[in-house]
């Protein structure tokens, strides 16, 4: 037991300057590694945009700016992306509660399935859920075209963020704060108010501000869910990269989109810097516990509903077309995967393209985890209020722009700088890990920065009293600590590095496609086998998923009462 | 103090980083000369030294992989394939690495990306000597840089099932497509999004003519505003319109009429005894519009005579026996085989439609900002 003090006062004084200097070491391997793989390639393309033949050609902001178009399409990327954010967060609140705090059977397995809708591509969601609310959807309600369509699409890919990242806070909280405040009268929603919410809103908050980016930059949901009038900034710019080849207009929206993305990042970042209360975090075993009374049954219950509600419907729709072949019930599309179109140069034995997503997402893990504990070292500090300095602040900010960024920018970067030795990496099969690498780094690190910000400094002034290095206090204080917050971080890393599309499809070769290639690859040739062997793949894709997140966790290193 | 300090040499090192990118990636100058030919005695050359050839293709390319070892094996070049996304992303990275490339050969760009692939100075020119036998209607460029390969048509597909169901005439014609018997019935692509998308829109305009005067009405555009008020449902792509819209092939959406290829049918056939014209889905000859893909040297390639191979292999006997099974388009060369489902089930388009490559260059934005500007 570290204290019996649930909620402790912080304050603390170490050397603000070693402190500083140990930090910027910390935080250099992964701002060089963004700076290399992240900034350099958007600069390019920024500047052969806006600097063609070595003179400012700045008249492309003129333009930009004076077409009726973008003010609009701008417009909707905001409010589209702010109502999405509002909306899962609301929604995934209860999840991470029924996460948190209930034992329930099935829960470890349900925990590891959320991250499903996650990986899959989006265009077979955006199929499935075409399936369900589309026209001739089962469910007779046809919303494709409409907001809703990309609203409820948005939820469905980043609920589980919300309940990931909130729930594994969450569950740190001992209930018996909770529990006090009830048995001294308060009403639930009351000790939700002033004793749950300050503990959570710094894990809402890296929560929301993923959702936020996700839908800010969203792509193919909008396209295919929202018809032709509805656009978001990621498709002008991508049509103006990839189609047009406009780069002057699509370096002066991928500025705008970059000022808005820091500008949003900003707020969030001051929202989240309001000191999390540190408390003393309990494992899962001891807070969790089974439902006693009806109305937390009934919690449960709703809560389950809800989620097979939004989760079930398109993905049985899925599973069920994979099995139902123009013969009938049966296996015959995954049959087909294994021997269909043998020969061919395109054909991808399904057992080679799991090794290929495995074989990447793994690299990728690594390294975005290692940088990652890195960056949230370096943000968080030694935990102490002056640790939340201006550098912290910017190192978080920085370490989330490549998420509100078009991947068809760094991709058209990467062909630009990436061509002359030592870096000749165009066609390197290390591009598509890194790549996934720098998509994955702010999820490891908002999972880490909540949990590191929430240790008792004390903790760690203990161990430097009894005389440990900094980088020992960091091994055996900190690391089996923040363990929870690190499983949770592999989980997301891998899944970002098995679902991820747009990055991957510049830079895959074909002889080493990933599942989402293989499965694009299916689903761009008509006849009904094609698109059976999509279905098909698919399916393998989620159970992998499931098996992945089952491991992982299982990884999941010593827990704060063992320790 | 230190902090700032430490934060503006992060930045600086950063801006550094980039600046030295940008240097790094102007652009060599370099004359593109003339290929000379490499066949021997009509025949593949085979290279003394191995060498490995890089080839730039759109994610849908596929070939056999016997036919790609018989031309491994017979030239002793070993290929390495680069997908770059589909076939407007594919050509827009060439040109963004004109002069630089990152492969020796380009394939899969069509007549409408053949305009800026020409300006933007990509290829080097290369006369195939195969060329001989290629169809006269595919060998547009006169510049002699891109080399057709294979062709297909973009047609309204429609669901046999859906028509003799409801008892109505299948459409034959454009005119027949804003009938109220077909109203909601269509679903079509986003031209400025999607490669058939925009093939139907030119097969339009190549109907009805491309005029510029969109205030009394070009005819053209009359059409579109006609396809509107029949309550056409335009999508973002091919996947979308084929698997989650139209309700012929794999049945999963609800409309029976949809912009796809004149190879589609073909594919919709499991069962090789069904009479020729039981498929369960068509094609509406009277709209397609003809899709060349070709092929060329990448200026500044390593190995362009490896690469010149390459496209005489292209144009050869296997390969282009091999195109309609492995890609779902048709050869070039004339008097090449079918597999046995694409002669049978191919409805034969006797006159596609098309337009001058140098047309859709001159005109290609405007048309589509014109299409928008009816649609969002």
């Amino acid at each position: 037991m570290v204290s019996t003090l649930p909620v402790i006062e912080s304050g603390t004084n170490t050397s603000p300057r070693t402190n500083l200097w140990w930090r910027v070491l910390a935080g250099a391997p992964p701002l060089l590694f963004l700076a290399v793989f992240f900034a350099w390639p958007v600069a390019a393309i920024l500047l052969r945009g806006l600097r063609p033949d070595g003179e400012w050609n700045l008249s492309a902001f003129g333009e930009v700016f004076a077409d009726p178009t973008i003010r609009r399409v701008l417009w909707f990327t905001i409010w589209e992306s702010i109502a999405s954010t509002i909306l899962c967060v609301l929604v995934a609140l209860p999840g991470a509660a029924l996460f948190a705090r209930y034992r329930f059977r099935g829960k470890r397995l349900l925990w590891s399935a959320l991250l499903v809708p996650f990986v899959l591509p989006t265009v077979v969601v955006a199929v499935s859920l075409l399936g369900v609310i589309g026209s001739g959807g089962f469910t007779g309600v046809n919303l494709s075209g409409t907001v809703w369509a990309i609203l409820i699409a948005h939820v469905f890919f980043n609920y589980a963020v919300v309940v990931r990242t909130v729930g594994s806070t969450w569950s740190t909280i001992d209930p018996r704060l909770e529990e006090s405040g009830r048995a001294l009268g308060a009403r639930p929603w009351r000790v939700f108010a002033e004793v749950t919410w300050p503990l959570i809103r710094s894990s809402v908050a890296a929560a929301s501000s993923i959702v936020f980016l996700f839908s800010f930059t969203s792509f193919g949901i909008v396209l295919i869910l929202g018809g032709i009038s509805h656009r978001t900034l990621e498709v002008e710019i991508y049509d103006q990269t990839a189609k047009f080849l406009q780069l002057d207009i699509a370096a002066v929206l991928a500025l705008l989109q970059l000022l808005v993305v820091v500008i949003i990042l900003v707020w969030f970042g001051r929202s989240q810097r309001r000191r999390a209360v540190l408390f003393d975090q309990r494992s899962a075993t001891e807070t969790e516990k089974p439902a006693e009374t009806p109305r937390q049954r009934w919690f449960i219950r709703s809560n389950l509903l809800f989620m097979s509600l939004l989760f079930g419907t398109p993905l049985v729709v899925l599973v069920v077309r994979s099995f139902s072949t123009p013969e009938g019930w049966g296996f015959g599309f995954y049959r087909a995967l294994t021997n269909s179109r043998r020969g061919s140069t395109s054909f991808v034995p399904p057992v080679d393209a799991i090794g290929n997503s495995l074989m990447f997402a793994s690299i990728a893990t690594a390294i975005a985890l290692v940088l990652g504990l890195c960056a949230a070292w370096a943000i968080v500090g030694d935990g102490s209020a002056h640790s939340d300095s201006r550098f912290s602040r910017w190192t978080d900010t920085a370490l989330m722009i490549p998420l509100g960024t078009s991947a068809v920018t760094v991709g058209f970067g990467f062909l630009i700088v990436f061509d002359e030795p030592p870096l000749n990496l165009r066609s390197s099969l290390w591009l598509i890990p890194i790549a996934h690498a720098v998509v994955a780094l702010p999820f490891v690190v908002r999972l880490l920065v909540p949990a590191l910000r929430s240790i008792d400094p004390r903790l760690r002034e203990a161990a430097a009293t009894l005389g440990a290095s900094p980088r020992r206090v960091w091994w055996s204080v900190e690391v089996p600590i923040v363990g929870r917050a690190l499983a949770a971080a592999a989980g997301f890393a891998f899944a970002v590095s098995l679902g991820e599309f747009g990055a991957t499809a510049f830079l895959a070769r074909p002889d080493r496609p990933t599942m989402p290639i293989a499965i694009y690859r299916a689903l761009g040739r008509p006849g009904e086998y094609n698109f059976g062997q999509a279905m098909a793949m698919s399916t393998i894709l989620m159970l992998l998923t499931v098996v992945v997140m089952l491991v992982i966790d299982r990884f999941r290193p010593a827990s704060v009462s063992e320790f | 103090m230190r902090r700032l300090i430490a934060t503006g040499l992060l930045a600086l090192a950063v801006f550094a980083l980039s600046a030295f990118g940008s240097a790094c990636a102007s652009e060599k100058s370099e004359t593109s000369s003339s290929v000379s030919p490499v066949l021997v005695n009509g025949s593949l050359p085979r290279f003394e030294e191995s060498v490995t050839l890089r080839v730039m293709t759109h994610d849908s390319f596929a070939v056999s992989q016997s036919v790609l070892d018989e031309f491994e094996s017979a030239t002793n070049v070993r290929v390495e394939l680069i997908a770059s996304g589909d076939a407007v992303a594919m050509t827009n990275a060439a040109i963004l690495t004109a002069g630089n490339p990152v492969a020796d050969v380009i394939f899969g760009f069509d007549e409408n990306l053949l305009g800026s692939v020409l300006r933007s100075d990509l290829l080097q020119p290369f006369r195939a000597e195969r060329l001989e036998g290629v169809d006269t209607v595919f060998v547009i460029d006169d510049s002699g840089m891109a080399t057709p390969i294979d062709h297909g048509n973009v047609c309204v597909n429609f669901d046999r099932g859906a028509f003799s169901r409801s008892g109505l005439p299948v459409p034959s014609t454009f005119d027949d497509l804003v009938d109220p018997s077909v109203k909601n019935d269509l679903v079509v692509e986003d031209p400025s999004t999607s490669t058939p998308g925009l093939a139907f829109m030119l097969a339009t305009i190549a109907k009805f003519g491309g005029g510029d005067d969109a205030t009394d009405g070009a005819a053209w555009l009359n059409y579109w505003k006609q396809l509107k008020a029949n309550g056409v449902s335009v999508v973002d792509s091919w996947e979308t319109a084929y698997y989650a819209t139209f309700s012929g092939g794999s049945g999963k959406g609800d409309r029976p009429l949809a912009v796809s290829y004149a190879s589609s049918p073909p594919a919709e056939v499991s069962d090789t005894t069904l009479p020729a014209d039981q498929t369960p889905t068509g094609v509406v000859t009277q709209t397609c519009y003809r899709q060349t893909e070709f092929a060329g040297i990448l200026r500044g390639a390593s190995q362009p005579q490896a690469a010149a191979a390459f496209i005489e292999f292209m144009l050869g006997a296997s390969f282009q026996a091999d195109v309609p099974g492995q890609m779902y388009v048709y050869p070039v060369v004339t008097g090449t085989p079918l597999p046995d489902t694409f002669a049978k089930y191919t409805a034969p388009v006797d006159a596609p439609l098309v337009l001058p490559y140098s047309d859709v260059a001159a005109n290609r934005e405007r048309w589509i900002s014109q299409w928008s500007a009816l649609f969002r």
